[in-house]
Parts: structure tokens; sequence; C-alpha cells
């Protein structure tokens, strides 16, 4: 899997090393910004209420 | 033989690496988000409080001989910042900005208010709901709260001071029972201001609600400087 990423990517062992960097990151970005707020309230540490909300 | 290998290593070393990132957001990343949205709600309640005593003259004496307990009482807006709290046994520093509404998102930007309760210093019971742990930890030291401690609310005109009256009760999520007018479970026997929080228990968990009461015990104008209870 990461092999074949890595095998992908363009140019030189630099630039490919720059251009994974930047994934890893853009999906660290999407995780935090997008996934993980959604997945969340799956998790019990929200229900504080007693309305049972 | 050997790529199926390598790619349900990388598969796994992916999942783990998701599970810790996640911890990450969950312990930390939301609390780090849920201080901005706090300050921010302070801020802009601040902002307006600063708008309104300029708007009402702001010399200082405004309309001092209108009793306390018969102020302008408008309906709170949903999702919108009315008062900050103060819990001095939470620490000095502690204080938060309570919205109304209990929904999810609400909860995030900070405490929330049951929308069909009474309001701020009212008849009946002012009820709060706040997370015990994430999104700022709020409520992380409710178990400390014993009788005799102060919760200090402002509405930006008035210091109410109310004090809890017992230590916190152990209940069950259905038991709405905890926020009614005379709360039930609570000992008080007949109508009065009282101020019920509520979060959940145990701390990780949502299998029971930790709720504290506290009766209005003093209230002043913002004129009059801080209440004793946030005096150090």
């Amino acid at each position: 899997m990461y092999g074949w990423i890595w095998r992908h990517l363009p140019g030189n062992a630099w630039v490919r090393a720059l251009l994974s960097l930047v994934l890893v990151l853009a999906v660290v970005y999407v995780l935090f910004q997008y996934v993980f707020p959604w997945a969340e309230p799956l998790l019990p540490f929200n229900d504080v209420t007693v309305d049972g909300q | 033989m050997r790529v199926i290998v390598r790619t349900f290593s990388e598969l796994c070393v992916t999942v783990g690496t998701l599970i810790v990132l996640f911890v990450v957001y969950v312990l930390f990343w939301t609390g780090v988000r849920a201080d901005r949205a706090m300050d921010q709600q302070i801020d802009r309640l601040q902002d307006r409080w600063a708008e309104q005593s300029l708007a009402t003259g702001g010399d200082g004496k405004g309309d001092g001989d209108a009793p306390l307990l018969a102020r302008n009482v408008a309906p709170y807006d949903d999702g919108e910042p009315f008062a900050v709290m103060y819990i001095p046994r939470f620490g000095f520093t502690w204080n938060k900005p309570v919205l109304q509404g209990t929904a999810t998102g609400t909860l995030k930007k900070g405490l929330g208010h049951y929308a069909r309760t009474a309001q701020l210093g009212d008849m009946g019971n002012f009820a709060v709901a706040g997370h015990r742990r994430t999104y700022g930890d709020p409520f992380k030291d409710f178990p400390e709260l014993r009788p005799g401690d102060a919760v200090v609310l402002t509405d930006g005109t008035t210091w109410f001071t109310y004090r809890i009256d017992r230590k916190p009760y152990r209940t069950l999520p259905g038991d709405i029972g905890v926020i009614d007018p005379v709360p039930r479970g609570s000992g008080y026997r007949g109508p009065g201001r009282y101020l019920t929080l509520t979060t959940c228990e145990p701390e990780w968990g949502h299998s029971h609600r930790l709720i504290a009461w506290a009766h209005l015990d003093a209230t002043q104008p913002v004129e009059a400087g801080k209440p004793g209870a946030l005096r150090r």
C-alpha cells in the first residue's frame, strides 16, 4: 500500500518525501476537521443531561 | 503471499495510528477548541454588556431604584450565551459561559441551560448541564462540590450567589424530576429560587448522571462589585 504510493509519487527521493509529508498532513487535517467531529458524538462523553438527549 | 502479509501489517499500523490520533483528538484537541470557543462566548457577552450599559445611560446610577428581581426577563436566544458562571471550588480562575439550550453543539461552546427551566435568579429551578470530560472538562471536579460552596453567576446587570446544599447526587439519565421547579430528591420542600447542575457519571461513561443543587443566597447589582464569594 505505502510502497505503491511511494512508487507513484513523482520526482526524486527528496520530492517524494516532501509530497508524502504533505499527504500525511492533509489526511490528519481532514480527520481532525471532519471525520473525528462526526465520530466523537457516538462516544458516551456527550450525555450530560437528564432528559436523555 | 508476501504482498498480502505486507498489506495486512500496513493496515494494522494505519488503524493503530488512527486510534492514537482519535484519542489525541478527544482528550486534547476538543479541549483546545472548547477553551477557544468559551473564551469567544465570554468576549461576546462582555461586548454586549458593554454596549447595553452605554445604551442605558451608564452614568453609574441607571435604574438603581428598580427592585432587583423585577429585571428585564426577555427569553434567552437558543444557542446564545447569556451569563457567566464562577465556581471557586473548581479554581479561582474557573469561569464558563452559560448558553441557552442543551444541544450537542451548544455544549461544545459552554455550559447549557435547560430551555424549559426557570431563568437565572427567578422562582423555580435554573438548571445547567456541562461536560465532565472532553470539551475543556468544565465539570471535571464536580464530585468535589460540598454544601456551602458558592456558585456565582452574572448576567451583566446582577451577581447571583447560589449555595450548594448537599453533596452531589447520583441518579439515572431518565430522572427528569431532578430539574423540576422543586427538584425531586433534593430535600427542598417548598418553591424557591434553585439552581441545578448536571453532568455525566462515571467520569468517562454515560450510565448515570451526577446532580448538584443550590439555592439563591444573595444578589447584588454589578455596580456593587464582585460578591464576597469571588473575593480572594
